[in-house]
């Protein structure tokens, strides 16, 4: 492929990320003139698109294509599709109609965060307004040209038609016209009945990019006149650096930097020594001649077990109430039957398959083009404010480019690989690609949370609970680096499920204080909480000898979705047939970031190995956009979530991560995974619930009330290894 | 650094690197092809896979110097269009999610099928095992494979 002026088309596509078709410029117009040095002016994927834009998200051209930005992180949950689908659903045009282009991070488009399952959530009124009101002013353009009444035309599939004529006109004749009417504010909203598009099946626009290596990831950036970055931090994840080989490092041909960067970690600043190099390798090999030293002494004597005696300290202690229905204690008193057990989790690596990294380009004419993998792209303000340039300039003068991310699961909600990455830039004036190795990737965190889990269950004469208490201790993510908050911090308790009737139940957070950072982590408290909770109520069941799942059939008679979902799981999953002595099933259900999913694990033991041949899932996410990716991100959080199950744990010891690599942080396979997944969809009006992360907390209680069904043996600290059950 | 021919799907490439320097990087930074990705360094998760003359390799683990006149395959060379039935069957299972480990996943995918159209449960098992996805598409890659082969076993009729 031929480089036209040091600027390679392939690449440019890629790094704009918009595809070969919708490139209606010519190509080598752009290019031209420009030289390897000149600073080229940074352009992103909206810039190349054509037309009127009613609203930053609609843009429609008067030859006819519409477009519609898709302006949130795409990490995999399919959002990229998701949103253009509601706004195309009350726009009336088709899919196949609408070309759906990636837009770059800017304020100009709202809020562009993904985390907590929340976009849908949050976006799906608004954006139904934001078609609806569109079509509107169409529908209005077209009736003012006829001189008819809006209500005599009708909008469909891109155009407006006059009722019972022959007369439309398409949305690319109207625009002009359009764009000079008032949006309405409360445009009509179609009925749910009427929905072409939404609540069905829909093919994803970036998967035909996923299949044949052209999607444009953050790793991927080719800036020209790149140069490549690699850091060496602590390994205790705190320690000051005090000395390191800098002439060493030099020497090692096609480095042309050593420089110490610094990241922010919930308050603790960390700090680093970048190694940077003409080529990826070169930098890995300068950096292995680094011999970094750290005063860290007093992070050594800390790991996983010292961590966890320390939580058995506070475990007594009375904590912050969560919820407290009846009188748990009094219930202790006038109980026949007491059960007291510990539930243990430890801390785990996101491990996206694609690894922590940033580009960035500082340039000498004072501007700035970044290439954020990152699930909070708007970096304007924080870098604006380091160079110097007013917060009103940031947009103009700073260009964050928004590429696919190979997996988020929360990590990427941390900008630190941009703040380290721009440092570097900022100090050699060139574009600098940082990639953190798999190892740094695995080692250096922040993590997903280690916690304890106090249960107790309380039985009265006739063997039936009468109380139950959960007492969680743990490190909280909002309080870490601010001391004194004094209240319940609001995530904590995500799937602690205290709708169960049970006359007595106690819900509480003792906190424990760590230096070992934690971090969002797909389902967050729902991943610890969730095996805990149902691993338990499982164990109160069978105490009480009933069956698991009709046990809390009977006692949520209060919350009838979590009934339905039940109900229907008990069906499709053929809960009640009776296994063969070598097979086992389990069940749990977990509410989180508002849907309820219950899974069922069916586990057989053959030949001397557990594998797990199927499991039913049922969801209730309200409404829902595409099944397709509800489907495919149940099948996502199984994955994960038995991977956090069953393979290895991060161990800290001498304060540091033990495990660095896929050889000893070993991850879920093919082999290993599901051989079948059955999802089944609750059909309802509700409002859509989240669908990244619900999949998550239900399915390692669920596998561990499978393995009792199949061996009598209760696991209650993860992971386990299913092959020695 | 020593200078270096590498055939690339089809195309033959000059390129300058340290001879130790992993193909990988050399073929995403010197070449300019990124779809083959870093996911680990160390030949255990799979997302560097390329053919070369025809096998399936790691090239992480590869220095650029093994690589040297070698017939070397990346995803951008198994088809021009998407067209080749292992990436139509990925996009009608509707496989990828975050899709970063997907060109790894195609291309053992795609050597599977050539050393066996038909191949059992066990065989994509065994083939298949050593690609990671962390998104959990594994059923769908499953799925994805028995329609390919379906495909590729009657076009060889």
């Amino acid at each position: 492929m031929e480089a036209t002026n040091g600027i390679n088309r392939r690449k440019f596509l890629k790094i704009t990320g918009i595809s070969g078709a919708m490139l209606a410029v010519g190509f080598d117009s752009l290019a031209a003139g420009l030289s390897k040095d000149s600073v080229v002016k940074a352009i992103m994927a909206e810039d190349f698109v054509d037309g009127t834009a009613l609203h930053p998200f609609v843009i429609i051209s008067e030859e006819g294509p519409i477009t519609i930005m898709a302006t949130i992180p795409e990490l995999g949950q399919g959002i990229n599709q998701g949103i253009p689908a509601i706004i195309a659903e009350e726009l009336e045009v088709d899919l196949e109609q609408v070309n759906i282009v990636k837009s770059s991070a800017s304020r100009k488009y709202g809020a562009q965060s993904i985390g907590g399952s929340r976009n849908t959530r949050m976006l799906y009124t608004p954006m139904r307004k934001l078609g609806a009101s569109i079509k509107e002013v169409m529908v209005q353009a077209a009736a003012n040209r006829w001189g008819v009444g809006t209500s005599d035309c009708e909008a469909k599939s891109g155009m407006v038609h006059q009722k019972g004529t022959q007369k439309s006109l398409s949305y690319g004749e109207l625009v002009k016209e359009a764009s000079k009417l008032d949006m309405p504010e409360k445009p009509m909203l179609k009925a749910k009945k009427d929905f072409k598009i939404i609540g069905k099946p829909m093919p994803r626009p970036d998967l035909s990019l996923k299949v044949s290596g052209r999607a444009d990831y953050g790793i991927d950036a080719q800036p020209e006149g790149l140069l490549y970055a690699t850091v060496e931090r602590c390994p205790t994840l705190q320690g000051t650096l005090t000395s390191y080989d800098k002439d060493a490092v030099m020497a090692v041909p096609g480095v042309v930097k050593v420089m110490t960067v610094t990241r922010n970690v919930y308050g603790n600043e960390n700090t680093g020594v970048a190694v940077i190099a003409e080529s990826y390798f070169a930098a890995t090999q300068g950096r292995k001649k680094l011999n970094a030293q750290w005063d860290n002494e007093a992070f050594t004597k800390i790991s996983s077990e010292s961590i966890r005696e320390e939580m058995l300290e506070l475990a007594d202690q009375d904590g912050y109430e969560h919820v407290e229905k009846g009188n748990f204690n009094q219930s202790q008193m006038d109980g026949s039957g007491e059960v007291e057990v510990l539930y243990e989790l430890p801390y785990l690596s996101h491990t996206c398959m694609e690894p922590m990294n940033a580009t960035v380009h500082v340039k000498t004419d004072g501007t700035c083009e970044v290439w954020a993998p990152s699930q909070r792209p708007q970096i304007q303000r924080q870098f604006a404010s380091e160079l110097g340039i007013p917060e009103n300039e940031a947009e103009d003068k700073i260009k964050v480019h928004m590429p696919y991310l190979g997996g988020g699961f929360g990590r990427r909600s941390m900008n630190d690989s941009l703040v380290e990455c721009f440092q570097i830039s900022k100090e050699l004036k060139k574009p600098v690609k940082l990639i953190w190795s798999r190892e740094d990737d695995t080692t250096q965190g922040p993590f997903r949370q280690q916690t304890m889990h106090r249960m107790k269950a309380i039985f009265g004469e006739d063997g039936k609970p009468i109380g139950l208490q959960h007492k969680m201790i743990s490190q909280a993510i909002t309080t870490q680096g601010r001391p004194g908050r004094n209240r319940l911090p609001f995530e904590v308790m995500e799937g602690i499920n205290t709708h169960y009737d049970i006359d007595n139940i106690s819900s509480r957070f003792v906190e424990y204080t760590g230096q070992v950072p934690i971090h969002w982590w797909r389902s967050v408290f729902g991943s610890t909480n969730g095996f805990a909770h149902e691993g338990f109520i499982d164990e109160v069941a069978i105490q009480a000898n009933e069956d698991p799942l009709q046990f809390r059939i009977e006692r949520l008679r209060s919350e009838p979705r979590f009934v339905k979902v039940l109900e229907r799981l008990k069906k499709e999953a053929n809960w009640d047939q009776k296994l063969p002595d070598n097979e086992g099933k389990g069940m749990a259900i977990v509410e989180s970031f508002g849907s309820i999913v219950a899974h069922a694990v069916f586990l057989k033991k053959e030949n001397g190995k557990v594998s797990i041949p199927k499991v039913v899932s049922v969801v209730d996410c309200g409404t829902y956009i595409n099944p397709n990716q509800v489907e495919a991100q149940l099948e996502s959080s199984i994955v994960y979530g038995l991977t956090a199950a069953m393979k290895d744990p991060i161990t800290i010891k001498d304060g540091a991560a033990v495990q660095a690599n896929f050889d000893t942080y070993r991850m879920l396979r093919m082999n290993e995974a599901p051989r079948a997944v059955e999802v089944h969809i609750m059909e309802n009006d509700e409002a859509p619930g989240g669908m990244g992360e619900p999949g998550l907390p239900p399915i390692a209680p669920a596998l561990t009330n499978a393995v009792y069904d199949l061996t009598g043996k209760r696991i209650r600290s993860l992971p386990f290894d299913l092959q020695k059950v | 650094m020593a200078k270096y021919q590498l055939k690339i799907n089809g195309n033959t490439h000059e390129v300058e690197a340290d001879p130790q320097t992993p193909l990988l990087w050399v073929i995403r930074d010197e070449v300019g092809l990124t779809g083959t990705k870093y996911g680990c360094g160390i030949a255990q998760c799979g997302a560097c896979t390329v053919h070369m003359n025809g096998n399936p390799i790691r090239s992480c683990s590869v220095p650029v110097a093994a690589a040297s006149t070698q017939s070397i395959t990346t995803i951008e060379g198994i088809s021009e269009d998407q067209s080749h039935p292992v990436q139509k069957a990925w996009i009608e299972a509707q496989v990828p999610q975050c899709g970063y480990c997907q060109s790894g996943q195609i291309m053992s995918a795609v050597s599977l099928l050539k050393r066996k159209p038909s191949p059992s449960d066990e065989d994509i098992d065994s083939a298949m095992s050593g690609n990671i996805c962390r998104c959990g598409t594994y059923t769908r890659i499953r799925k994805a494979i028995h329609t390919a082969s379906k495909e590729i076993s009657n076009g060889s009729n």
